[in-house]
């Protein structure tokens, strides 16, 4: 048996497209948007351990309160399915009902209503994010929810067909686990992203390897760095999700790392820009991957101006005891130019001189695809980059209109066999 | 009181430093981060007006930098050429005449 966050088992709320044909007949169906499939697909495989369906009141009260769960389990973030009293009414749904959740038009899960509830959503925000101000991008989303919420547990009836070029990064906690045991690494620390990796990100990774390391024996690798791309919601302005994901891995594959050493995957998951409390949601998300230890560097999953850089630090600290997950704090790294190297700000005394990796700088590097020393970026992930501004990305590895209209899904629900 | 000037970034990678060597313009390359180079090649208002205008999706960064920003890559990249070609960064007007 597999423990994962709160030492509770992971089980995965799957059920065999054969039997479940049977079970869906005349279910009433409600189509989903895709932040709740993203989150259909978190419960269901176990990501979101121990949850089994979308929250209750009772869970949600005590999730904003006491960022725990009912039972005491820590968690920081309400999982939510919303809709209008108009829809419940119409389609006459009732706690003890099961429903049919559908997505692209197909089947996907099957919902147990146990609850139809509501909740002040500005005291929700206040709890989860600090500020109650609608600019707050989880704010917004906050309050762009539907009036009622549905509880219930979930079952995945139809398996997600991930489309190319995800599919391989898919490693649901299961399977994740087992990857883990094949390579003999004892320990693995969660690098979470949403960025290509120009060298500082680099070396944030092999930062936290050799802090992740500590006193284990060196005879054979038993250190991994899970690079764990949070794919959902979209911005424009930010990489593209083929470019993220394909560039992780060229680090890999070019020997910068190796298999002995890194792995890239994947998780659905709506950013909610929760600054400290998105960084206990990672916390609980990366032990159910199976790992041992968790990079957080300054102002973890913030936004604006909202957190101060330390919060999320502190905010972990205060919950350390129940996590399985150690966090590993990373200074910035910077270009030097008298040590004629990358360096930590925590090694190189030559501040005067420091070459600082500025957003502005890089993305507009990036803009002019003006190809930037070694030392920048790799050449292998700039290219990987570039080709997939052309190939995914309607020419630009950032967002665009285009994108957000046009892109490949992620992945689709298939008609069911 | 000379007239106020508006830098358009360009980068220089190490391609690009050579060529600028060549035309010896080398020195007036600024060190920007691990060995890129970025050379500030200057508009006027006039011409700064004329640029934002013939390139909707450039921006004037009034706030800080006084710069233009967000240039497409083609246009740049033409800059870039035709600095070479004069081997002088005083290109702007012959640059726009091209528009
Ligand atoms: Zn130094």
């Amino acid at each position: 048996m597999e423990l994962g966050h709160g030492r509770k088992p992971i089980v995965e709320r799957i059920m065999e497209p054969a039997e479940a044909k049977e079970k869906i007949k005349n279910l009433v169906q409600i189509p989903i948007r895709s932040q709740i499939a993203n989150e259909v697909i978190g419960i269901s495989y176990g990501f979101f351990s121990p949850l089994q369906g979308f929250m209750g009141k009772a869970d949600v009260d005590s999730v904003c309160k006491k960022m725990r769960l009912a039972d005491g389990t820590v968690w920081s973030i309400p999982i939510l399915f919303d809709l209008t009293a108009e829809e419940i009414a119409k389609l006459g749904l009732k706690p003890g009902m099961s429903v049919l959740l559908t997505f692209n038009g197909n089947p996907m899960a099957i919902m147990e209503i146990s609850e139809i509830f509501d909740y002040d959503k500005k005291e929700m925000c206040k709890a989860v994010y600090g500020t109650d101000e609608a600019k707050h991008p989880g704010c917004a989303r906050t309050y762009a929810y539907a009036d009622k919420f549905l509880a219930g547990n979930i079952t995945l009836v139809n398996r997600p067909k991930i489309n190319a070029p995800y599919d391989p990064y898919f490693i649901p906690p299961l399977e994740m686990r087992k990857r883990f045991a094949e390579r003999g690494w004892k320990r693995v620390v969660a690098h979470q992203t949403r960025n290509v990796p120009h060298t500082g990100h680099e070396w944030l990774m092999k930062g936290a390897w050799f802090q992740t390391y500590a006193e284990l024996p060196i005879d054979k690798p038993y250190v991994g760095v899970l690079v764990n791309a949070i794919i959902g919601a979209k911005r424009k302005g930010d990489y593209i999700d083929e470019a993220i994901i394909l560039t992780q891995d060229e680090l890999r594959k070019s020997g910068y790392f190796g298999d002995h050493n890194h792995l890239t995957s994947l998780t659905f998951w709506d950013m909610r820009y929760a600054g400290p409390r998105e960084a206990v949601f990672h916390a609980a998300l990366r032990t159910n991957l199976g790992l041992t230890h968790h990079m957080y560097g300054r102002d973890h999953a913030g936004v604006g101006t909202y957190y101060g850089a330390y919060d999320a630090h502190n905010l972990l600290a205060t919950v350390k005891d129940e996590l399985d997950i150690v966090p590993v704090y990373s200074m910035n790294w910077l270009f030097c130019p008298h040590c004629g190297e990358i360096t930590s700000e925590g090694l190189c005394n030559h501040k005067s001189e420091w070459q600082k990796f500025s957003g502005t700088v890089v993305r507009s590097i990036v803009v002019d695809g003006v190809k930037p020393p070694r030392l920048i970026y790799r050449p292998e992930v700039f290219d990987v980059m570039m080709e997939c501004g052309e190939k995914y990305g309607f020419g630009s590895p950032f967002v665009t209109d285009d994108y957000l209209e046009k892109r490949i899904p992620v992945f689709e629900i298939p008609p069911m066999k | 009181m000379s007239e106020e000037k508006f830098p358009i970034n360009i980068w220089i990678n190490e391609d690009r430093y050579a060529k600028l060597s060549k035309a010896g313009l080398g020195d007036l390359c600024e060190e920007m981060l691990a060995g890129l180079k970025v050379l500030r090649v200057y508009a006027d208002a006039a011409q700064r007006d004329k640029i934002l205008k013939l390139f909707p999706t450039a921006k004037f960064d009034s706030a800080t930098t006084k710069s233009i920003e967000l240039l497409p890559k083609d246009v740049k990249d033409k800059i870039f050429d035709t600095i070479v070609e004069k081997e002088s960064v005083d290109i702007m007007a012959a640059f726009l005449a091209k528009f």
